[in-house]
């Protein structure tokens, strides 16, 4: 057993909470049921380490089977960085009969083809997610264990999510996975968050969705104190008005929980009380940046509560419906990574 | 308004702390007494000025040595208000860190039962003098105290470290204010701390007991937030600002924290803008008005609204950042750039000065 092995293992056990290691183990299954019962979970982490060490040197096992006890460990708690979600367009007529096998042939040799020494591993979930570990050596090392890519890639969709790429390992994985999924090109989708199953949701609109018509009557539910009728019926009747307004935004389930969204504004300062900015030609350049635990949720708040003017500017509402929340905003016409057109008058 | 201190064992010191009551003085009441005698009501008189100095661009090096730049610039400071000290001499500083020294030991060897086996104390205190470190004649030289100590498990030969840190300073007090200060008092109202929370706790006992002052939690308001915006952001021709960043958080369900980054160019020419227009005379004080601080800031805000409908003034203005320096609405500043430190000194000398109880 080699010296990254065994630094693998001890990040890995450090890295488990101690209260799901049993758990991951068992899951992992490669433990036998007497190894298992040798398992003295109450015990410190070193010594479960220095246990398992010892089992792995018994058996001969090696980093590949260390990197299937990371994997199933990374499966079911994926949301531990940032996540970013990749778009594969203009499929190739046999796209839609990709199957598991094939990718991950065909992924596998494919990037060895642009990289070598490269550790690939592939394993499919049950949600019909495909998980991939990428291991990245170059020339003059071995790969890298302790820093792999994490790519999550549902079969006959055009969606991929990445975690730890870094710019220069960028170009290889898109060629690699636009020639494996019989795609043409890839891009990034503009979407990023901490929490997979969210931006998942938001790509694939696996949320509530908002139906106009379900709003149509958002007074018949409110009863009318007797106080003074005629003021409390106008303020229920805003009320309800921005809260119609903002469902019809953001709709009134739960909500995928995004953390941040950013935008980045070019476009002309108007102002009617300043005339000198407003004849001035130059954009306005600023980036605004929104963050919260659950930016959606605090979004449909602000309109609710009147901080935020309804109808919903689509620049907020778009983040749903074009599932991003990077966005660049300009004048005329669309930016350069932005579909995003500003209607402003 | 006394803090609670220990009963001090010597009887002076009680006699002094009883009299104490009537000497401890505050800018409030002070200008609370002069509203009395002249028609300006003292509501007016208490707020933060409506009118400063624009930034001018001191070559501060020339009158502060290098050294102290160096203490003072890069370091996030926590900020308090001090209250005038009673017989503060800067005369006395070598005899202050002696006295400042043992009271640490002593703070800190309380509630040991056995007696620490170390020969000279392992706190040591410098006070000293930043010279140049002031507005106008009126204002006290400003004070920097260092802490250094050897880390615990530290061996006798290694060299101390620098533990904590500290000043006071009075840029540009109110001279009203300051002249009517009895002759025995000292003001520098403004503490900026940076280090252990503890040892600032003890620092702060010992002025209490020494200088009969009381110390109390600064935060920067909205309003000097703004009036930092607008400053730093005139800055920008002379000394490059970077950017301009705001930071506001809405009170919603979760908050939402809103950061707002312009670029410095277009922060400028929109300041530019709302400038009034100044006569062509050369005058020799360029003065920003807060209305224009208010324009600057409403330019903001509506262009902010125009694209996403959300009104900025629901939430609250929590930090300012500039290539200049980053101030937080908690009270923490860093000042980046040692050339435009008087002013934005200037500003918190106020904020601490308007803070005091009366």
């Amino acid at each position: 057993m080699d010296e990254s092995t065994k630094q693998l293992l001890q990040r890995l056990v450090r890295r488990i909470p101690a209260q799901m290691l049993r758990a991951t183990l068992d899951k992992w299954g490669r433990l036998t049921a007497e190894q298992r019962t040798c398992m003295d979970f109450t015990q410190p982490k070193w010594t479960l380490t220095e246990k398992l060490l010892d089992i792995f040197e018994e058996n001969g096992w090696t980093m590949k089977h260390l990197t299937e006890l990371e994997m199933t460990y990374i499966i079911d708690n994926p949301n531990q960085g940032m996540w970013y979600a990749l778009q594969l367009m203009d499929p190739e007529d046999d796209a839609h009969t990709v199957e598991l096998t094939q990718l991950k042939e065909q992924f596998k040799s494919h990037l060895s083809e642009l990289v070598r020494p490269v550790s690939v591993k592939i394993k499919k979930h049950t949600d019909e997610a495909i998980w991939i570990r990428i291991a990245w050596g170059d020339n003059f090392s071995r790969p890298n264990h302790l820093k792999p890519t994490y790519v999550v890639h549902h079969l006959q969709t055009p969606y991929v999510f990445v975690m730890s790429l870094t710019s220069k390992q960028k170009p290889l994985l898109y060629q690699a996975l636009v020639l494996s999924t019989r795609y043409q090109a890839i891009k990034d989708a503009n979407l990023s968050g901490r929490k997979l199953t969210a931006i998942r949701d938001v790509l694939m609109r696996q949320y509530q969705q908002v139906f106009a018509t379900r709003y149509s009557s958002p007074l018949a539910e409110i009863n009318l104190p007797d106080s003074n009728p005629n003021i409390e019926r106008e303020e229920a009747e805003i009320a309800a008005n921005r809260l119609q307004m903002a469902c019809e935004a953001f709709g009134d389930g739960t909500l995928p929980q995004l953390q941040t969204a950013v935008y980045k504004l070019e476009t002309k300062f108007r102002d009617n009380t300043n005339k000198t900015m407003t004849e001035h030609e130059a954009p306005f350049r600023c980036l605004v940046k929104f963050a919260s635990t659950n930016l959606l949720e605090s979004f449909r708040h602000c309109a609710c509560s009147g901080i935020a003017s309804t109808p919903v500017t689509p620049l907020l509402s778009s983040i749903l419906l074009k599932g991003r929340n990077h966005f660049v905003i300009t004048d005329n016409g669309p930016g350069l990574a932005s579909q995003t057109q500003q209607s402003q008058n | 308004m006394i803090s609670s201190v220990r009963t001090p064992t010597n009887s002076d010191v009680v006699q002094r702390r009883s009299k104490s009551k009537s000497y401890r003085l505050s800018y409030r009441s002070g200008l609370g007494a002069a509203s009395r005698l002249c028609p300006t009501p003292a509501l007016t008189a208490r707020r933060l000025n409506t009118s400063r100095k624009a930034p001018k661009s001191h070559n501060i090096t020339e009158k502060v040595s290098p050294e102290h730049l160096g203490l003072l610039v890069k370091t996030e400071w926590q900020l308090s208000y001090v209250t005038p000290l009673y017989r503060f001499r800067h005369t006395q500083l070598k005899s202050y860190s002696r006295q400042l020294s043992a009271f640490i030991a002593a703070e800190k060897q309380q509630g040991l039962a056995i007696e620490v086996e170390r020969p000279q104390s392992s706190f040591r205190v410098s006070f000293s003098v930043v010279q140049g470190m002031v507005g106008a004649d009126d204002d006290a030289e400003s004070v920097l105290m260092q802490i250094h100590s050897r880390p615990l498990f530290a061996r006798q030969d290694e060299p101390q470290q620098l533990v904590w840190k500290g000043w006071l300073t009075c840029v540009n007090g109110n001279p009203e204010y300051l002249r009517s200060l009895p002759k025995d008092f000292t003001c520098l109202p403004l503490l900026g701390s940076s280090g252990p929370e503890a040892l600032t706790t003890v620092v702060k006992l010992w002025f209490q007991q020494t200088f009969d002052c009381c110390f109390g939690h600064l935060e920067i308001s909205h309003t000097s937030l703004q009036w930092l915006v607008a400053l730093w952001t005139n800055c920008h021709t002379e000394c490059g600002i970077q950017h301009l960043k705001m930071n506001w958080t809405l009170p919603v369900a979760p908050p939402l924290q809103v950061t707002y980054t312009v670029d410095p160019q277009d922060a400028w020419v929109l300041w530019s803008s709302v400038r009034k227009d100044k006569l062509e005379v050369e005058d020799e004080e360029d003065n920003v008005d807060i209305d224009e601080v208010v324009r600057f800031i409403r330019g903001l805000k509506s262009h902010f609204y125009r694209h996403f409908q959300l009104d900025l003034s629901a939430g609250c203005l929590t930090q300012v950042s500039t290539a200049l320096g980053s101030a937080k609405h908690s009270g923490r500043i860093k000042i980046s750039n040692s050339r435009y430190m008087i002013t934005t000194l200037m500003l918190l000398t106020e904020c601490a000065l308007l803070k005091m109880p009366i």
